[in-house]
This record gives structure tokens, sequence and C-alpha cells, in this order.
């Protein structure tokens, strides 16, 4: 035990005590000082945020054909984006609840920016299914709106399943993200010296004074919400895949595809988390808070989920070949020597070669490293996504309908001011809300014994 | 001005769950205690009744299911059915996947608001506050309230023991 300690590293570093927690967390929000290079790092996720506003402009006004997609290929990066951000959604998630269940303290300084970053994510993701359609200004009719057609969604298409689906993610994790926050806001109200600070967040903290009573029934529903939000995970990416699964297209038709597709969501997530905790951690100076303990528990459930994916790369490439189906056969060939070859094998590179590295503890434990890895990983599952995506429609059952599609300037523009977005929008909450949980985080150094 | 009550501040949540535990002992029921995080141990001291929103979750999740799976049933059946090929018109298999997410979000729902309803919250102003020691601004603080209302509380009294019992500081609190 005491060997395993030592090789551990703790969860939390130093002594601490109650101010010196409240205070750090809670002046980064309320002092607003925030070093020069944050808000130049913010200045360029603008510059992408008016790119991706171009961008859409231009989708709407030329229409669906100004990006890359074509017959047979109508599914383009507006389908791989929406995947692959609802995917980074889901460690949040992840961290949040499934770890609050479990019981694990490490996840106590990590959760609050894992829940906005999986809230971000699924408002970004949100965006491209709705890009997607041709005429967006129509996509209230997945909704069961009264409406002058008379008519109602198909309720036994996954695309309506979907719609329903990131809808209640959206919704249920704001909900369990602001129930997280109250006891924060509370502190913040109390900290701020500012009239309007103190009005911000004391109406955002709707009154909330930290009684017994009110805190024996907060944790019990917190839980709740947490185990609710557990099944609601597994479920949305599932329903993603369906979308997929659904089409008798080669290559989409597969079983393999939910489990495959939420075991993908969590590495691009967990992915994701290291991209941003890495320099969150450097940038504010809390490496006593979010340790080398949590960055290397990430990449562990990086490579968990990975090893997953290769399965499910293996899957996909066996049951191709023991349908007996010519055409899932041809696909799969093509998928790995046809046009598309260099970007398949690319994501086989980085999703499962690059992983590797993650076994071996000194790279763990190496940030600069972790995090070169943490974004190929990132660009390794968009890729996939992109794979999945475009090789089958290209290969379908008529040969002579066969073509692919081209990536123009206009798929580069919304993935990239998408990102930019979803930066834009972490910089602003870091700006605005406790980056840190205050109320866990004192919670654990009580447990812990490391008070001062 | 009526008084509300006292508020006594402890430096530590250990000084907190003792002094919680001898004004129990001393018979003193209304009383409140107060903590930046949550202290399972005043559960039982204080009496805190089992709360029963879990019902409340499972009743929001239990109404939004069959709420959303009625729903669809009334369009497919009722309100525009489409006879595609003979197939059944309640084909329930596919619907399972939106009454399943209908029924997360009704859950939510009802766990979200019903803590805040069975907490009274949002709420303006609470008397605590007009404490000047009580603020969450410098972290780790921990209070004690014994109400006014409370049969034993006798002024004098109730603040020695308060004190005894380790209170830094003990303050009247304006109603």
């Amino acid at each position: 035990m005491a060997e395993a300690r030592a090789n551990n590293p703790a969860v939390m570093r130093g002594r601490h005590d109650f101010p010196e927690i409240s205070g750090r967390i809670g002046s980064i929000v309320l002092d607003g000082r925030l070093p020069r290079h944050f808000w130049t790092a913010f200045f360029l996720c603008f510059l992408l945020v008016l790119l991706l506003l171009y961008s859409i402009t231009y989708l709407i006004a030329v229409g669906v054909a100004a990006y890359g997609i074509d017959i047979p290929v109508a599914w383009g990066t507006m389908i791989s984006n929406f995947v692959w951000w609802i995917g980074i959604g889901h460690a949040g998630t992840l961290i949040s609840a499934v770890l609050l269940l479990l019981r694990q303290p490490w996840r106590a300084s990590i959760n609050r920016f894992a829940e906005a970053m999986t809230l971000f994510a699924v408002a970004m993701a949100g965006l491209f299914p709705i890009l997607h359609l041709g005429r967006p200004w129509f996509f209230y009719w997945l909704l069961p709106l009264p409406n002058v057609h008379m008519h109602w969604p198909q309720w036994r298409s996954p695309l309506v399943w979907d719609f329903a689906a990131i809808a209640t993610y959206a919704t249920v994790s704001l909900l369990f993200w602001y129930m997280g926050l109250l006891p924060d806001l509370a502190v913040l109200r109390d900290r701020a010296r500012s009239r309007p600070a103190q009005l911000f967040y004391g109406i955002l903290g709707l009154g909330w004074r930290g009684s017994a009573y009110h805190w024996s029934r907060y944790q019990v529903v917190y839980f709740l919400l947490a185990a609710l939000a557990t099944p609601l995970v597994v479920s949305v990416h599932s329903i993603v895949s369906l979308d997929f699964t659904f089409a008798i297209t080669p290559g989409y038709h597969s079983t393999i595809f939910p489990p495959y597709f939420v075991a993908g969501a969590l590495l691009s997530g967990f992915a994701m988390v290291l991209t941003i905790a890495i320099p969150l951690r450097w940038a504010f100076s809390v490496e006593d808070l979010i340790t080398v303990r949590h960055m290397e528990n990430a990449a562990k459930l990086m490579i968990a989920a990975g090893m997953v994916v290769a399965y499910g790369y293996v899957s996909e490439a066996f049951f191709a070949w023991y349908s007996g189906e010519p055409y899932e056969r041809a696909m799969m060939a093509q998928r790995a020597l046809g046009p598309y070859a260099p970007l398949f094998w690319t994501m086989l590179g980085l999703n499962c070669g690059v992983l590797q590295l993650l076994w071996f503890k000194g790279i763990r434990r190496n940030m600069p490293l972790l995090f070169a890895i943490a974004v190929a990983i990132n660009i390794g599952m968009w890729i996939e996504r992109y794979v999945i995506v475009v090789t089958g429609p290209s290969r379908d059952y008529l040969p002579s309908a066969w073509g692919e599609q081209s990536l123009t300037w206009l798929d580069f523009g919304i993935l990239f001011g998408s990102i930019g977005t979803f930066f834009a929008l972490v910089f602003l909450f870091i700006r605005i809300l406790p980056a840190i949980t205050i109320f866990e985080v004192e919670e654990l150094a009580e447990e812990q014994g490391k008070l001062k | 001005m009526s008084l509300y009550g006292l508020m006594a501040v402890f430096a530590d949540p250990e000084a907190l769950v003792v002094a919680a535990r001898g004004m129990r002992e001393r018979g003193y029921r209304r009383m409140d205690a107060f903590s930046p995080f949550p202290m399972k141990e005043l559960d039982a001291i204080l009496e805190i009744p089992k709360t029963r929103l879990p019902w409340i979750v499972l009743a929001g999740g239990i109404a939004g299911a069959a709420l959303v799976y009625g729903l669809i049933w009334y369009s497919v059946e009722v309100d525009y059915p489409i006879n595609v090929g003979g197939r059944p018109l309640h084909s329930w298999p596919p619907f399972v996947v939106i009454t399943f997410e209908a029924g997360i979000l009704g859950a939510a729902f009802a766990g979200f608001l019903g803590v805040l309803a069975a907490n009274g919250l949002p709420r303006y102003h609470h008397p605590v506050f007009n404490a000047e020691s009580f603020s969450y601004a410098r972290g780790g603080k921990f209070y004690l309230l014994i109400e006014a209302a409370d049969p034993r509380y006798r002024k004098g009294v109730t603040k020695g023991q308060l004190t005894r019992l380790g209170a830094k500081a003990v303050e009247e609190v304006e109603a």
C-alpha cells in the first residue's frame, strides 16, 4: 500500500486551507487579471468565431453544394463534425457523472470544466445536422409541433431519435452543471466586491446558503442526476450510430456501431480533456489541484477506450469479409486501398499506433508529450468519423455510380470555425465562472487531511 | 426588529459537529447548520428526515416517458394513421427510443426543480444573511444557528452554551 502510494502521484499536492482554495479559484474570476496570453489566445479564437459566422452565412446563401458533398456521397464533413463534437462531449459526462457514482476522488478538481466542455461541445455538435439540412430554417419540422402541414415527425426514423437524444443530452447536462455550480456561485457572491458582480452571482446563486437541510437533499438529487446522465450518455452516442446503421449502405450497416461509437467518443473526449487541462493547469498555476495523477488517469482511460476502438476497427473489417457480401468486401478493400486510403492509414496510425505510447508511465507523466499525443488523437478521431461517413456511400451497391467527394475551403472554414468558437466559449467560461469546483476541492482537502 | 436566532461561528467542521451534538443533547430542536460543503454527520445530529425526492424523480421519469409514448401513440393511431403496406400502425419497438430519452428528461427536470422547491430556492433574502459573520467569502467557516423560536432558547444561557462548546463568535441575528 505504501509502495503503491509512493508510485502514484497524489490527487492533491501540498497543504491547503479553505481561504486559500476559495481565494485562488475565485480570484481567477473576480479579479479578472488574466495573463496577456489568455487574451491573445481568446483573440485568435474570436477570429475563428468570425470565420464560422462567415462560413455559415456563405453556406446558407449558396447552398450545401458549396462544401464538398456530391452524389453519391451526400453525407460529408457536417455529419463527421457532428459525430466528432458529440463524442468530445461524452468524456465530460463520464468524468462528472460516472466517476461521481464510483466515488473517485480525482474527479473533484476537473469535473467542472469537463462538464463545461460537454455543454460547449454539444452546442457545436447541434449546429451541424441543422447546417446539413440544406434548408436549415425548416429544422423545427423535426419537432412534434402543431403546424400548417398537419403532419408529425417520422417516429421510426433515427434522425428524429437523434434530435430527441441531443436535445435531452444538452438539457440534462445543463441542469447537472448548473446544480453543481450553485454552492460555488454562493462563494463568488460573498467574495464579490463590485455591485454588478454581486448582483450577477447573487441572482445566479439563487440564494444558496449552505444549510445542512439543503445539502442533504442536494446530495441525493445530485447523485440521482449523475445516475440518470450515465445511461443517457451511452444512449446518445448509440443513437448517433443508429443514423448510420439503419441505412443499408455498405460500411454503415453494422451491429458493432453503437459500442464502437461510444468507445470512440470516450477516446476523443479524453483527448480533448487533456488538450484543455494541460494548458489550463499551467497557465493558471493550479498544478497542485489538477495534478499529474489526473492527467495520468485520463491517459489510462484513453488507452482503455482506444483499445475498444481498435477492436471495433478489426471487427468491422472481419465482418465485412465474413458477411460474404461482395459489396461489403469491396467497400472495405476500397477504404484501405482506394481514394481515401491515405486518410484511413493516418487514422490507424494515430488512433491505434500513437496511442500505444501511453502504455509507458514516463510518457503519461511528460506533459508536453501527453499534450501532443492528445492533439494527435483528436485529429485521428476526426479522420475516423470522416472516413466512416464518406467511404460507405462512395462505394455503394452500384459500381457505375461510385464516386468521391472533395474537401473545399468551406469544410475547413466551418470545422476550424467551430473549434475556435468552442475554445472561445471555454475562455469565456474560465473568465466568468469558477473552472474548478471550490466546494468539492475543499471537501477533498478536508477528507484527505490536507488542511493546514 | 425581532430576533431570529443566534449564529455561532466555528473554525473547522469537527468543532461544528461537536457543538451541534452538544446543543442537541441540551434539548434544542430548532437549529440549522451551514457549511461550505456537505457534511454527512449533521444529518443524524439534526435529525434531518430522509428526503422523498427520489420518488419525485421516479414520478417525473414515468410522467415524461408516458407523455411522449402517449403522444406518439396518438399521432400514429388516432390523428394521422397511414397504412404502409399493411404494417402495424402501433409498431412499438422504434418508439421506445424517444420514450427512453423523454423519461430521462422528465426525471432530470423533476429532480432539479424538486430540489429547488424543497429547499425553498430561489429565495431573495433569508434572515441568516443579516448576520455580519455569515459569509462564504473566505471559504471554510462553519455556522450553527439556534432559532429564537426554540422552546429551550434563553438569550444569555444559549449564548453561554455555544461559547463553551467552542464557538469563535456568537451573534444575534435579526429576522
